[in-house]
């Protein structure tokens, strides 16, 4: 029995000891480094592939060891990585001549050059490239290594978001020695290899990823941390309880509602990170169940009849904005356009002289897809219901059945009106009209208000090609005010995405598009 | 025996091919476009075609099927969508996990939920029985979810005994084992208690008491070996649900078993793995089935298979 409790003693100990990640050894100026940082996040990546990523949160953890040739900062502007500048632009817009870092090698020891990042463009566009995903990408043409530090891009259209869109994780650059070790095909990539500031170490499917610092990485900051471990907790509470019980140093979204008491936890830490997800409640415009949401004026007043401020403050615990504009404030393209503040007579006056006093209409909402969802769209019901409209629903079902069901083209329409998140790839406002084309109803694309307005589509057309940034501006705010009063959606708010860390870590950060950035973070 | 063996093994083929052929068909009449669901919702039209041919989801149901069984009789069951690896390489390398469960919390189950049983059995009506009796109740009717929470919160985030999540941790299979083996725990003593009550009327026990033996040896040794039949019936079921039925307790303890792998799988419509996975847990319950019935000719030597 003695030998058990010493036993059991020792567990404890050891256990106190691995709890205790980065003691960190002060150097004497600048960050402290060693030790371990475990960060759990909640979704087991399905590759670690960059030309497959399709969520954020996966990309993150290939961004900490594969880099691209233009990123984000963390106020969401266009940077250069791999390249050493913004690219120049000829004057038909159509040729993009970038210029690239020198010196800068991947962990295997490769050169990075023009080759190199040639050959990562050409494999994300190559269709034999498992579950590829080049997206707007599909717009290059040609990629020319002209010599070793300058790659030529020629586009098939002229693309002004072409930079911003290089800033996604499946435009990152790959080191071609590593494509056929490890267990890499050019097809398919399982380990990554590339120049960022963390290398591959090991992973557990379902539980972790382990990756260790890169000693000789290019950058002016350096990782701190000999280690990051990416543990796999799917579970909002179970994510919670380990930042509470000290086996994680970083999580990202705990639950909304413990938010209050995390904050008020002197040992932790939380940053409610910006990001580029509008939430809304997606309105049939060409309604033939309830054709009167084809009139403006009835969508508007719907806007009327719900207290989006309310439901910010309680139902999503204050953890998000109210939007006035069809987009976040995050977006290249952005202008603050409005507000429908809450004002149930006004709606109620507005519906009667459409004649659509109590109407009836039927909305869907998915549930565990975005924090809170279902019980926000309950929230909406409730208002409209207030305004004396007869809210069937909200209907709901796991994700991607709910895509099933609203991803269809205007005559098989499950809802009149159903709720929806829509988070661009890269931070341009191209990206949030995809929900205001006509050329992107299903099955071409996701527009599932199935809006078409001439003036927008003409805008939007004209920004895309647009090399002048002011006036591209100036057409994407016109669109935007356009749409606000068209009102297809009852806009409700611009979530934020809550990460929480433990004191005993500093520099941990975000970039506003739902990544959170730990590269850099380092022993308090 | 043997010939019992391999006739049950033959009846089981049918059976096998059966789940094969349900399980294709019901996975594709989830709603939900895999190739969609796996392109993410900002995938171009030209990306989610692409997606699809590479899975071959473009092909003709018929042709998808024949192709399926075609490799399944080879022992290939295809390519995750999700991953891109090899579907047997997913299971075997998420299936130790869910074992350790399995066999830790039946382990658990089948120890304490016996003893607990004859216990009760023994002093039945007395406030030892009516305790245990309690507790019973209280381990089938508790949710799984809400166990598993508790039981971090007290031992993890209170006292720091045990790791709150994760696989890694030498201690990390305690709490996950002990939230599994409740439910089954309170099986096995509820069949034990009733089983034991049932051979404790009965004469040959009033003999070997009259014979003036042990009442250790009566309990163990006449009674309880009589008792086992039902008992084992009960932890052979149990066994099979918990290779399959861990889902819960492996996301509330982020356990990378088998468990997860299929909701993972199931929420991004990858048919490969789910088809696998059910076919994996068909193949144990039928295994796990045929040991039960082998294991009643030890327990009761009336039993022969010939």
């Amino acid at each position: 029995m003695a030998i058990r409790k010493f036993a059991f003693l020792v567990v404890l100990g050891l256990m106190a000891a691995a709890c205790g990640n980065g003691s960190g050894n002060p150097t004497s100026s600048g960050p402290k480094h060693g030790g371990t940082l475990t960060v759990a996040i909640g979704i087991d990546p399905d590759t670690l592939d960059p030309a497959a990523q399709t969520t954020t949160t996966a990309s993150q953890v290939v961004d900490m060891m594969v880099e691209r040739l233009y990123t984000l900062d963390s106020n969401g502007a266009t940077q250069p990585q791999l390249a050493s500048a913004m690219p120049t632009t000829s004057s038909d817009g159509l040729t993009y001549t970038i210029p690239l870092r020198t010196g800068v090698k991947f962990s295997d020891g490769t050169p990075f050059n023009a080759a190199a990042a040639k050959a990562g463009l050409d494999r994300l566009l190559n269709p034999a490239t498992f579950k590829t995903q080049p997206g707007v990408l599909s717009v290059i043409d040609t990629v020319t290594a002209t010599d070793d530090k300058t790659l030529t891009v020629k586009l098939k259209s002229p693309f002004a978001p072409f930079v911003a869109a290089l800033t996604q994780t499946n435009a990152a650059i790959l080191s071609p020695a590593s494509l056929t070790v490890n267990g890499n095909t050019p097809a398919q990539v399982k380990v990554p290899v590339g120049t960022g500031p963390y290398v591959m170490k090991d992973r557990v499917n379902g539980d972790h990823i382990a990756m260790t610092a890169n000693k000789d990485y290019w950058g002016s900051q350096k990782p701190n941390y000999d280690t990051q471990v990416i543990k796999i907790v799917p579970d909002d509470p179970s994510r919670e309880a380990l930042i509470r019980s000290g086996g994680a140093d970083v999580i990202v979204s705990p639950p909304l509602s413990d938010l209050p008491s995390l904050s008020s936890d002197s040992s932790l830490k939380v940053l409610k990170a910006k990001s580029d997800r509008t939430l809304q409640i997606i309105i049939n415009t060409v309604d033939t169940n309830q054709p009167l949401l084809q009139k403006p004026e009835v969508r508007q007043a719907l806007n009327y009849a719900v207290n989006k401020d309310e439901i910010v403050k309680n139902v999503m615990f204050g953890n998000a904005t109210t939007l006035d504009a069809p987009m976040s404030k995050t977006l290249f393209g952005y202008c603050s356009v409005g507000t429908y503040a809450f004002d149930p007579s006004k709606a109620k006056q507005m519906l009667q002289a459409a004649g659509a006093s109590g109407m009836t209409v039927k909305l869907g909402s998915p549930t565990g897809r975005y924090p809170q969802d279902i019980k926000v769209a309950q929230a909406v019901a409730s208002y409209l219901h207030d305004v004396g409209v007869t809210v069937q629903g909200p209907e709901t079902s796991d994700w991607p059945t709910y895509l099933g069901h609203v991803n269809v083209p205007p005559a098989q329409a499950a809802f009149d009106m159903h709720f929806l998140g829509w988070a661009p790839a890269y931070l341009d406002a191209s990206q949030q009209f995809e929900q205001f084309r006509p050329d992107r109803i299903p099955p071409k694309g996701l527009e599932t208000s199935y809006y078409a307005n001439p003036t927008v589509t003409d805008l939007v057309t004209k920004a895309a090609a647009e090399v002048d940034q002011q006036k591209r501006k100036d057409e994407y705010c016109q669109a935007s005010k356009q749409v606000w009063n068209d009102a297809p959606w009852i806009f409700l708010y611009n979530q934020s995405f809550p990460i929480v860390y433990s004191a005993k870590v500093t520099s941990v950060g975000a970039f506003p598009n739902e990544k959170f950035d730990t590269r850099f973070a380092s022993p308090a | 025996m043997l010939t019992y063996v391999a006739r049950r093994v033959l009846v089981s083929i049918p059976t096998v091919f059966g789940v094969a052929t349900v399980i294709f068909l019901m996975v594709r009449l989830l709603p939900g476009d895999p190739a969609r669901v796996i392109a993410g919702v900002l995938a171009t039209p030209e990306d989610v075609d692409r997606i699809r041919h590479q899975f071959g989801l473009d092909q003709p149901l018929y042709v998808q099927y024949v192709t399926y069984l075609f490799h399944l009789l080879t022992g290939d069951l295809g390519t995750s969508t999700r991953t891109g690896q090899p579907v047997t390489q997913e299971i075997v390398s998420r299936l130790p996990y869910t074992m350790e469960l399995a066999v830790v919390s039946t382990v658990i189950a089948v120890v304490v939920g016996v003893t607990a049983g004859v216990i009760a059995a023994t002093r039945r009506g007395s406030a030892l029985d009516l305790a245990i009796s309690a507790l019973a109740v209280f381990g089938l009717s508790m949710p799984v979810y809400w166990l598993g929470l508790m039981l971090i919160i007290l031992l993890a985030i209170d006292i720091h005994a045990f790791p709150a999540a994760g696989a890694q941790n030498p201690l990390g299979f305690v709490l996950p084992s002990i939230t599994l083996a409740l439910f089954s725990l309170a099986l096995v003593a509820r069949q034990s208690r009733s089983a034991m009550l049932e051979v404790l009327n009965q004469d040959f026990v009033r003999t070997a008491r009259a014979k003036g033996a042990p009442l250790r040896t009566v309990l163990v040794k006449h009674a309880l070996r009589n008792a086992l039949l039902p008992v084992v019936t009960v932890i052979g079921l149990q066994f099979g649900a918990l290779i399959g039925g861990a889902v819960l307790t492996e996301t509330v303890f982020s356990w990378p078993g088998v468990g997860r792998l299929l909701v993972d799988s199931i929420f991004s419509r990858d048919y490969p793995v789910v088809q696998g996975v059910v076919l994996m847990l068909a193949v144990a319950f039928i295994l796990v089935n045929l040991l039960v019935d082998l294991l009643y000719a030890y327990v009761d030597p009336r039993i022969r298979y010939s």
